[in-house]
């Protein structure tokens, strides 16, 4: 017992001696980090040319590079990709970090006035002016002349949706459309032919009706509260807008919208969707997934987290939306890979950027099934990539498809609000007439703040 | 040894406490205010002086207002039911009884449960539909996402965390009573209620105390929980919406820092309120002898 | 008449331990609900009527929950800042407290009440400035960051101090006689005195450590610089409502201080209880 207290007191007496030291290295440290955070702002702000010229000096050091990426059913893919590309330049190694979608943005927005971003990653159109604006990011301009890379191997005109001021600063990754998924056993069961493109949302809501047994927990349509995978088809097929198209006005209030939204409502109202209490406890897609939803719209990303199901695997199709009043609604959107303007190794980054946009790459990502590739041809693949699914409609529907409601700097600050009213109008709290009016006065007051 | 070398060990000694004190907290803590009375743009990168627009944007909020309805109505909950419950089960476990070790074990157990996890299984146990809750109970209630339960949910789930701990301080408070107190009343006939109610009681007030300001700020800052139980598409976020998730909404999501430092600010008011009222009234009913 | 209060003794024992076993029960069933849950299936978590028990063990989630997840980072980083966050609190508040508590210097009140002050401000105010501070010395997204903004603890300095000046000065008097200096009197003679407050603040530091979860979720993104807390979060919004992949990431993060909890629970109650006196 003396002895144990001995050494404690001695092992104590030992860590103090070593705090004491290191509080004395504390004050170095904080010195050495602000001169070193100094620098690397004004890193930062030198020209591309400058670190150009650094890194040519020891052009195969090993360098690590981190690809951000919010998708984790994408991330087989994406590090498939990466191998490909550390295959070819063996001194360069890529991270894929994967942080989900409901903390991207907001890691994001952190990172980029500490020079902290990522040095690849993806970008959203919604989310792209206000980095572009900010500097954020290293504009491609310059390669896209020297003819480094080919914006016209995108398809739809994929590239132009990340140019701001002038400047290219994207690498189109993919793109997507939404899409009916459908439980054919469901179906075949109820004796009701699959959905197809002579579907409108009459007869959505008439099947989904017919399909429901609400006291067993089956329901045949999910009218969840979502935008692109939700009622922002529904708007747009009804005449509706979401942002008009200057971008200075909220189409929430609009009557065509808001009928659409109705139309969705009332779904959850004649028992034909599950409500929204239902849909927060267990997600949609989960319940889909489960065989308890016959009918539901998502977004082409999701095939393989879908098929991945074993209880619906083998029963279950894609269809086209069905059509609306005016048109058959869609959004279409484009991911782009874009690079940070305060990163360490930008060349590398560069490289490994250019790789993204490369047909290579574009093939391993249709081939794993991951997401639709922007560049242009490689779409048959991701098609071919699941042969009992008819994935063909995504590619249909994105000729005619609406783009996502971004190009703002004012999307960021109320797209995460919209969602907290709309969950109220959802919810049974306010009226949805109430809850889109309130969206519409939000939307407005964030584009008047943010011109 | 005089007296001029030991005040050089002493600050030798403070040292590092207080520099990393103004560093990483008081300067922080001024630092915020500052936030608040400004206007970020571009990430935070350009700064103009507002003056008060943030308050007067705050106090004409309904928003704000329900909010802090939200985080009071929480702490008046939880705050006296923890206190109370801590007490009671203190009290049963002050005696000599078979067990004791192991029931101080389980109820000590959420404590070292993280609150994140913790979190998470009380959603899969408060579900409407397959809940275990609702079909131990028979009912049927949407606990997290009908406004009208979910409060109770977020009680009842900080109030189990909190139990453990508290009862053991409590416990330890009641083991400092003397025995010959309780000897001399059982020779007056005191009957079990009457000791607890003249004797244990009035001589655990500063243990009560002690406990009552802990929690109470801890409980201002409820943040995790509503985060992870209720989440921000549910349609009962605005019944609970506390301060801290508001004020984490607004810097952290909405991009607009000097908007939430403004949020924190006001709790910090607050808080310094509370505890001083506290401190202000323990001369009614706290005993230090 | 002995006879008589012995069955009330019992009557009332049984009763109480109804009532203890009933409350025990109600803190045991989600850790048990999270075991259960983690093994199911998803079409089993969320089955109407409620099943108890998955019809087959899968580990599954398991696999899946730490394929999809970084979690071997997940527990170095909370290790590591859980240790650094207990380590130099306590090393630098007993110093601070000792000669707060038992050397007479100009200034002592004030530096005291600067320090003591900040107890009363909720963490949240903190953040926002401690971030700038991080981005500032280019610390955002980095394990450093995780526990260098609680190197002290205002806390731990308030409860220690409690303890030094209730130490009879006698010891102390005799140590000064022999020449010892101020730090030497605290390292040998008075630091050996509070072990048990010590063990107190250890433990208190080391559970608040283990359970933050808003500062890492704030200062952190990359998957290898999360902790478990912060992790759990990422696991949500990965997989919304899975329950079993969720409950299977739950008790991972769980398991090593509950562990450590059973193996040192006499340490952990007598800490708490022992905080409590000086309070």
């Amino acid at each position: 017992m003396v002895i144990r207290k001995k050494t404690w007191v001695s092992a104590m007496s030992l860590t103090v001696v070593a705090a004491m030291a290191l509080a004395g290295c504390g004050s170095n440290d904080s010195n050495n980090g602000s001169s070193a955070s100094a620098s690397g702002s004004t890193g930062a702000s030198a020209s591309s040319s400058a670190s150009a010229g650094k890194a040519s000096d020891a052009p195969k050091k090993d360098v690590t590079l981190t690809y951000a990426i919010w998708d984790q059913l994408q991330q087989p893919a994406m590090e498939a990709i990466a191998k490909e590309f550390t295959a070819q330049n063996p001194n360069i190694k890529v991270n894929v970090e994967v942080i989900p979608w409901d903390q991207y943005w907001t890691k994001m927005s952190a990172a980029a006035p500490a020079g902290t971003l990522p040095d690849v990653f993806w970008m959203h159109s919604g989310q792209f002016v206000k980095y572009a604006s900010g500097n954020f990011l290293e504009p491609i301009t310059d390669k896209v002349q020297a003819g480094e890379i080919d914006m016209n191997n995108y398809a739809a005109n994929l590239g132009s949706i990340y140019v701001f001021n002038g400047q290219n600063y994207a690498i189109p990754k993919d793109f997507d459309t939404i899409g009916l998924a459908y439980n054919k056993e469901m179906f075949d069961q109820a004796g009701i032919p699959y959905p197809d493109d002579t579907w409108d949302y009459a007869k959505l809501a008439q099947v989904a009706k017919q399909l429901s047994q609400p006291d067993k927990g089956i329901y045949g349509f999910a009218a969840k509260m979502d935008t692109q995978g939700g009622y922002w088809n529904d708007m747009l097929a009804n005449g509706g807008y979401i942002v008009s198209e200057d971008g200075t006005k909220s189409g929430y209030d609009d009557p065509a919208s808001i009928e659409a939204l109705k139309a969705r409502y009332q779904m959850i109202l004649d028992k034909s969707s599950p409500s929204h209490q239902q849909m927060t406890d267990t997600d949609s897609t989960e319940m889909f997934k489960s065989g308890k939803i016959a009918m539901i719209f998502e977004g082409d990303w999701r095939t393989t987290d879908i098929d991945g199901s074993d209880i619906i695997k083998g029963k279950w199709n894609w269809a086209k939306l069905p059509k609306g009043k005016v048109k058959r609604g869609d959004i279409i959107n484009g991911l782009g890979n874009v690079m940070s303007a305060s990163g360490k190794h930008k060349d590398e980054a560069w490289q490994f950027l250019k790789f993204l946009g490369s047909q290579k790459a574009a093939e391993i990502t249709a081939q794993m099934g991951a997401a639709i590739p922007a560049y242009k041809d490689t779409q048959a693949a991701w098609v071919q990539s699941k042969p009992d699914l008819n994935l063909q409609v995504f590619i249909d529907q994105a000729a005619d498809a609406t783009p996502y409601p971004a190009g703002s700097k004012a999307y960021p600050v109320w797209f995460p609000k919209e969602s907290e009213i709309m969950a109220q109008a959802w919810g049974g709290n306010i009226s949805i007439e109430e809850g889109a009016k309130q969206v519409a006065a939000m939307m407005n007051q964030a584009i008047a703040d943010n011109k | 040894m005089n007296s001029r070398s030991r005040y050089v060990w002493a600050y030798v000694m403070i040292a590092p406490t207080l520099l990393g004190t103004v560093l990483f907290w008081s300067w922080p803590a001024v630092y915020s205010i500052y936030l608040s009375f400004l206007k970020s743009e571009n990430f935070g990168l350009v700064n103009h002086w507002v003056g008060f627009a943030n308050y007067e944007k705050l106090f004409k909020d309904h928003e704000f207002w329900r909010n802090l309805r939200n985080t009071l109505y929480y702490t008046v909950l939880f705050v006296p039911l923890t206190l109370v419950l801590s007490t009671f089960f203190a009290v049963l476990l002050n005696a000599k009884i078979r067990g004791l070790s192991a029931y101080r074990v389980i109820f000590f157990l959420p404590q070292v449960t993280m609150p994140a996890a913790a979190a998470m299984v009380w959603v899969v146990l408060f579900a409407r539909d397959y809940g275990l809750i609702n079909y131990v109970l028979g009912t049927h209630v949407a606990w997290i996402s009908d406004a009208k339960f979910a409060m109770y949910a977020l009680v009842i789930v900080g109030v189990w965390g909190a139990i453990g701990f508290n009862m053991l301080l409590i416990l330890a408070g009641l083991q400092g009573i003397p025995r010959a107190l309780y000897e001399a009343a059982e020779i007056d006939g005191a009957v079990r209620f009457r000791k607890f109610r003249y004797i244990t009681l009035p001589l655990l007030t500063p243990t009560l105390f002690f406990t009552s300001v802990v929690l109470m700020i801890g409980a201002t800052q409820i943040f995790d929980s509503i985060y992870l139980l209720i989440g921000k598409t549910n349609v009962a976020l605005p019944a609970v919406r506390s301060l801290v998730y508001a004020y984490y909404q607004n810097a952290f999501v909405y991009y607009d820092q000097n908007y939430g430092a403004a949020i924190v600010d006001v709790l910090l008011v607050i808080n310094l309120v509370l505890t001083g009222l506290q401190f202000a009234f323990q001369k009614k009913w706290v005993n230090y002898d | 008449m002995a006879n008589r209060s012995q069955t009330v003794r019992r009557n009332s024992n049984w009763i109480l331990h109804l009532v203890l076993i009933a409350a025990s029960v109600v803190m045991i069933v989600p850790f048990v609900w999270m075991i259960l849950t983690s093994f199911k299936t998803v079409t089993e978590a969320t089955q109407i009527p409620v099943v108890i028990f998955p019809s087959h063990w899968n580990f599954s989630s398991y696999a899946k929950a730490f394929e999809k997840s970084d979690f071997t980072h997940y527990y170095l980083n909370t290790i590591f800042a859980a240790f650094m966050k207990t380590l130099f609190p306590v090393l630098f508040s007993s110093m601070a407290a000792y000669a707060f508590a038992r050397i007479r210097f100009p200034g002592r009140t004030l530096l005291f009440f600067l320090i003591i002050s900040v107890m009363m401000v909720p963490n949240p105010v903190f953040y926002t400035p401690q971030y700038l501070l991080m981005s500032k010395w280019g610390l955002v997204n980095s394990v450093t960051a995780l526990w260098i903004c609680s190197l002290v603890s205002p806390f731990a300095t308030f409860m220690l101090r409690q303890f030094f000046i209730g130490i009879s000065k006698e010891l102390e008097e005799a140590a000064i006689l022999d020449g010892c200096n101020p730090f030497q009197t605290f390292r040998y003679i008075m630091l050996p005195l509070v072990k048990s407050a010590l063990v107190a603040i250890v433990i208190i530091q080391l559970l608040w450590s283990w359970n933050e979860l808003q500062w890492p979720l704030i200062i952190n993104s990359s998957p290898d610089k999360l902790t478990l807390s912060s992790g759990l979060a990422t696991l949500v919004s990965m997989f919304s409502t899975n329950y079993p992949i969720l409950m299977a990431g739950a008790f991972m993060a769980v398991i090593p201080m509950i562990v450590l909890f059973f193996l040192f629970q006499r340490r952990f109650i007598e800490g708490v209880a022992f905080s409590a006196h000086k309070g």
